[in-house]
C-alpha cells in the first residue's frame, strides 16, 4: 500500500530535493537533498541566512520553480511535474501568499483584491465563504476600508489585505516570505500575531521563510537551513533561543 | 544612461514626421511644375500658394501629433525610470542636469528623424512622380527634389522632438532621492497639479466654438457663407477637446470598459486602460485628432455628393462625371489626414509596449495568484483594445457631428429654400476606419502579450 503524505499529517512534503543552477563546474547548489514535511495546521518558520536556499526552497514547494531532482507534494498531490497550467490552478485554489512588498495589484479595491482568487476561478465565493471572508476583514480591522486602494492604505493595512488575500480560499498552506520585511516593528508584530491566530484558531498551515529571529519566534516549528541544508529542526523558541543559535552558526562557518 | 531601445520609438515617430513633411512639399513642388508646364506661369502662381496652404496644414497636424506621441513615450519612460533617476540624484546629480540630457538626447533624435525622414520622403516622392508620369497619369517635366522649403519640416520636426523631449522630462523634477532607497509600491505618477489654466482655456474655447457652430449652421441656412464661422467654431472647439483630453477621454475609457464584461481579465484591463488618466489621455488624443478629421471630411462629402445627386437627377452624365471627382477627392484627403493616425498608432503601440513592461511586478503577482497564461493575454489585448475602441468612437461620433454641420451651413441654403440637411455616412470610410482600428489593436497588443505572458510568479517575490 502506499503511504499518502496525508497519511502522516502532512501538508506539503519534499524528498532528496536538489537544485543546482548552471552546469559543470561553476554550477551552484542551491538546494542539497533536503527531505522535509510541514504539518498540518502547524505555523512553520524557514530561517537561514541570505542565499541558504530558503527562498528557492519556498519557490519550488509553492510551485512556482521546480527542482533538479526530488519530489514535491502538496497535500496528496505529486507537484513536481504538473505542467504550468494546472500548477496555476492549483496555486489558485490551494496556496495562498503573502509578499514581503505587499503585492496588492493596485487597480483594485481591497475587496477586489481579496475577491480576486475567486474571481480568477470564474466564480462568487459561496455564502458560506462569503461570511468567512466579512469575518476575515472585520478581524483584520479591513472592514470600514473595503472600498479603498492600496495606495490610500498604510504598509500595515496593505500587509493585513494580503494575508485576508492569502486566507480568503482556505488554502492548504499560506507561503509567507519576509511578511514583516517592510513594516516597522510594532505593525509587524502585529502582523505576525495575526497569522499566528490564523494557524491556532482556524488550523490554517503556514509556512513563513524570514530571517528575523523575533519573526520566527511567533511559530510552531522553526527549520533552519544553511548552505542548501536543513540543520536544525525545532519546536517554538524564544527570539533569544533562536539567536544564540544563529550566531553559533555563523561562528561555525 | 539611456539605452538606444528607449530611443527607437521617438526616433521612428520623427522620421515618419519628417518623412511625410518633405514628400509633401516636394510632390507640391511637382504638381506645380506640371501646371506650370501646361497652363503656363499666371494660374500657377494661385494654384501654388493654394497647395501650399494645404500642405502646410496637413504637415503642422502630422507634427503636432508627433510632438504629442513624443512627449508621451518619453513621460513613459522616465516614470519606469524613476528609481535609477532617484539613485543618480541620491549620489549628487542634479534634476536639472537629468532633464536636460533627456533634452538633449530628444534634440539628436530629432536632428536624426530629420535628415533620414528627408531621405525616406525624397525616396517616395520621387517614386510616385515617376510611376506617375511612367503611367502617363501626370505629364513628364523637370522638376527637381531640392528646395529650401524642406528645411522647414525638417526643423520643426527637430524642434519639437526636442521640445516634447522637455515637456515629457518634466517628471524628473518630481523625483525624490530617497526615492532610491524606499521600496517598490508603485508611486502615482500622475502629475495632479492644478491645470487651472488649461481648463479656463478649454471652457472658453469650448463654449466660443459650440457658439460658433450653431451660428455657421444658423447662417448656413441662408448663405453657403456660414460654413466659414462653422469651420472657425470647429477648429476652436476641437482644439477645447484636445486640451481637455484628460477630462474627457478617461470617462469614455470607463464606458467602454464596461463593454468588454465583467471577467477578471477583462475587468483589471478596463483598468489598466485608466490607471494613469494623463498618460492614456496623451495616448489616445492623437488617434481621436486623426479619425475625427478623416470622418469630418468624408462626412460632409458625402453628404455634398448625396446633395448633388439630387439636384442633378435629370443629368446622368453629370453625375457620372462627378463620382470620380468626389472620390478622388475624399480619397487623397483621407490618406493625407490619415497619415497623423499613424503616427499617432505608432505612439500608442511604444507606450502600450513600454507601460505593461513596467507592470513585470504585477504581471507577476497576477501569475503568483492563479491568472494562467491565456488571461494574461486576454488582458494585455483587451486593454490595447478599450484604449483603440474609445479613441475610434470618440472621432466618429466628433466626425460624425462636425461633418453633419459642415454640410448643413454649406448646403442648408441650397436647393428649395432653407432646410435640415440630414448627414450621410460614408460607410466605406467608416469601415476603412473600424478595420484599421482592429489592426492597431492586434499590432498594438502582439509584442506585449508575448512578454507578459512570459513573466514568470516568481519575479512577484522577489524584492528589488
Amino acid at each position: 500500500m502506499q503511504i499518502h503524505p496525508s497519511d502522516l499529517g502532512l501538508i506539503a512534503r519534499v524528498t532528496n530535493l536538489g537544485k543546482r543552477y548552471g552546469t559543470g563546474p561553476g554550477a551552484v547548489a542551491a538546494l542539497d537533498d533536503v527531505s522535509l514535511g510541514l504539518r498540518r495546521g502547524e505555523f512553520t518558520a524557514i530561517m537561514g541566512p541570505s542565499g541558504s536556499g530558503k527562498s528557492t526552497l519556498m519557490h519550488i514547494m509553492a510551485g512556482l520553480d521546480s527542482p533538479t531532482s526530488g519530489r514535491v507534494w502538496l497535500g496528496d498531490t505529486d507537484i513536481t511535474d504538473l505542467p504550468d497550467g494546472e500548477l496555476t490552478v492549483l496555486r489558485r485554489r490551494r496556496i495562498g501568499f503573502v509578499f514581503q512588498s505587499f503585492n496588492l495589484v493596485p487597480t483594485l479595491d481591497v475587496r477586489a483584491n481579496v475577491l480576486l482568487p475567486f474571481e480568477l476561478d470564474g466564480r462568487r465565493p459561496s455564502k458560506d465563504e462569503q461570511a468567512w471572508i466579512d469575518e476575515l476583514l472585520d478581524t483584520l480591522g479591513l472592514a470600514p476600508r473595503v472600498k479603498h486602494r492600496p495606495h490610500e492604505l498604510s504598509g500595515g493595512q496593505q500587509q493585513r489585505v494580503a494575508i485576508a488575500r492569502a486566507l480568503a480560499t482556505r488554502p492548504d498552506l499560506v507561503f509567507a516570505d519576509e511578511p514583516t520585511g517592510n513594516l516597522d516593528s510594532r505593525t509587524g508584530r502585529e502582523v505576525l500575531s495575526l497569522l499566528a491566530s490564523a494557524s491556532s484558531r482556524t488550523g490554517q498551515s503556514i509556512a513563513m521563510v524570514t530571517h528575523d529571529p523575533v519573526a520566527a519566534s511567533h511559530a510552531d516549528r522553526i527549520l533552519f537551513l544553511a548552505d542548501g541544508r536543513i540543520v536544525r529542526d525545532t519546536a517554538r523558541s524564544t527570539p533569544e533561543e533562536i539567536s544564540s543559535y544563529m550566531l553559533a552558526m555563523e561562528a561555525a562557518a | 544612461m539611456t539605452r538606444l531601445k528607449d530611443l527607437l520609438p521617438t526616433l521612428l515617430v520623427a522620421t515618419l514626421a519628417a518623412a511625410f513633411g518633405v514628400a509633401l512639399l516636394q510632390i507640391t513642388g511637382i504638381l506645380t511644375a506640371v501646371i506650370t508646364s501646361e497652363n503656363g506661369l499666371a494660374e500657377s502662381g494661385t494654384v501654388q500658394l493654394m497647395l501650399g496652404l494645404v500642405a502646410g496644414v496637413f504637415i503642422t497636424i502630422a507634427v503636432y501629433v508627433s510632438a504629442v506621441v513624443t512627449g508621451n513615450t518619453v513621460a513613459t519612460v522616465v516614470a519606469g525610470r524613476t528609481r535609477l533617476i532617484a539613485l543618480l540624484r541620491l549620489i549628487g546629480s542634479s534634476a536639472g542636469a537629468q532633464r536636460a540630457a533627456i533634452a538633449r538626447e530628444g534634440l539628436l533624435v530629432g536632428l536624426a528623424g530629420a535628415v533620414l525622414g528627408a531621405l525616406v520622403g525624397s525616396a517616395a516622392a520621387w517614386g510616385i512622380a515617376e510611376i506617375g508620369m511612367a503611367q502617363g497619369s501626370i505629364p513628364r517635366v523637370t522638376y527637381s527634389l531640392v528646395d529650401p522649403l524642406l528645411l522647414v519640416p525638417m526643423v520643426a520636426v527637430a524642434l519639437t522632438t526636442w521640445l516634447a523631449a522637455w515637456t515629457g522630462s518634466r517628471r524628473v523634477l518630481a523625483v525624490r532621492p530617497a526615492q532610491a532607497l524606499g521600496n517598490a509600491t508603485e508611486a502615482d505618477f500622475d502629475e495632479v497639479s492644478s491645470r487651472r489654466g488649461r481648463a479656463v482655456a478649454a471652457w472658453i474655447l469650448g463654449v466660443l466654438g459650440a457658439g460658433l457652430l450653431v451660428l455657421g449652421v444658423v447662417v448656413g441656412l441662408v448663405r453657403p457663407e456660414g460654413v466659414l464661422i462653422g469651420l472657425l467654431g470647429g477648429i476652436l472647439s476641437f482644439t477645447a477637446i484636445v486640451l481637455a483630453a484628460h477630462r474627457v477621454m478617461p470617462p469614455v475609457l470607463r464606458v467602454v470598459g464596461r463593454l468588454f464584461g465583467d471577467r477578471p481579465a477583462a475587468r483589471l484591463a478596463a483598468e489598466n486602460a485608466v490607471r494613469h488618466p494623463e498618460r492614456s489621455s496623451r495616448m489616445t488624443i492623437g488617434l481621436v485628432i486623426g479619425v475625427t478629421l478623416v470622418t469630418t471630411f468624408a462626412v460632409t462629402m458625402e453628404t455634398y455628393r448625396h446633395m448633388l445627386l439630387i439636384a442633378t437627377d435629370d443629368q446622368p452624365e453629370l453625375q457620372d462625371a462627378l463620382g470620380p471627382v468626389i472620390d478622388g477627392t475624399v480619397a487623397v484627403f483621407s490618406t493625407l489626414i490619415g497619415f497623423s493616425a499613424v503616427i499617432a498608432a505608432v505612439g500608442l503601440v511604444n507606450t502600450l509596449s513600454i507601460s505593461v513592461m513596467q507592470r513585470t511586478r504585477e504581471l507577476g503577482l497576477l501569475r503568483a495568484l492563479g491568472f494562467d497564461r491565456r488571461q494574461i493575454r486576454v488582458m494585455v489585448l483587451v486593454e490595447a483594445a478599450a484604449l483603440t475602441v474609445a479613441a475610434t468612437l470618440t472621432g466618429l461620433v466628433l466626425g460624425i457631428a462636425y461633418g453633419w454641420v459642415g454640410a448643413q451651413s454649406i448646403l442648408g441654403s441650397v436647393g428649395s429654400g432653407p432646410g435640415i440637411v440630414a448627414p450621410v455616412i460614408p460607410w466605406p470610410i467608416v469601415a476603412i476606419v473600424v478595420g484599421a482600428a482592429a489592426l492597431l489593436t492586434l499590432a498594438a497588443s502582439v509584442a506585449p502579450m508575448r512578454r507578459a505572458a512570459r513573466v514568470s510568479p516568481v519575479v512577484a517575490l522577489a524584492v528589488d
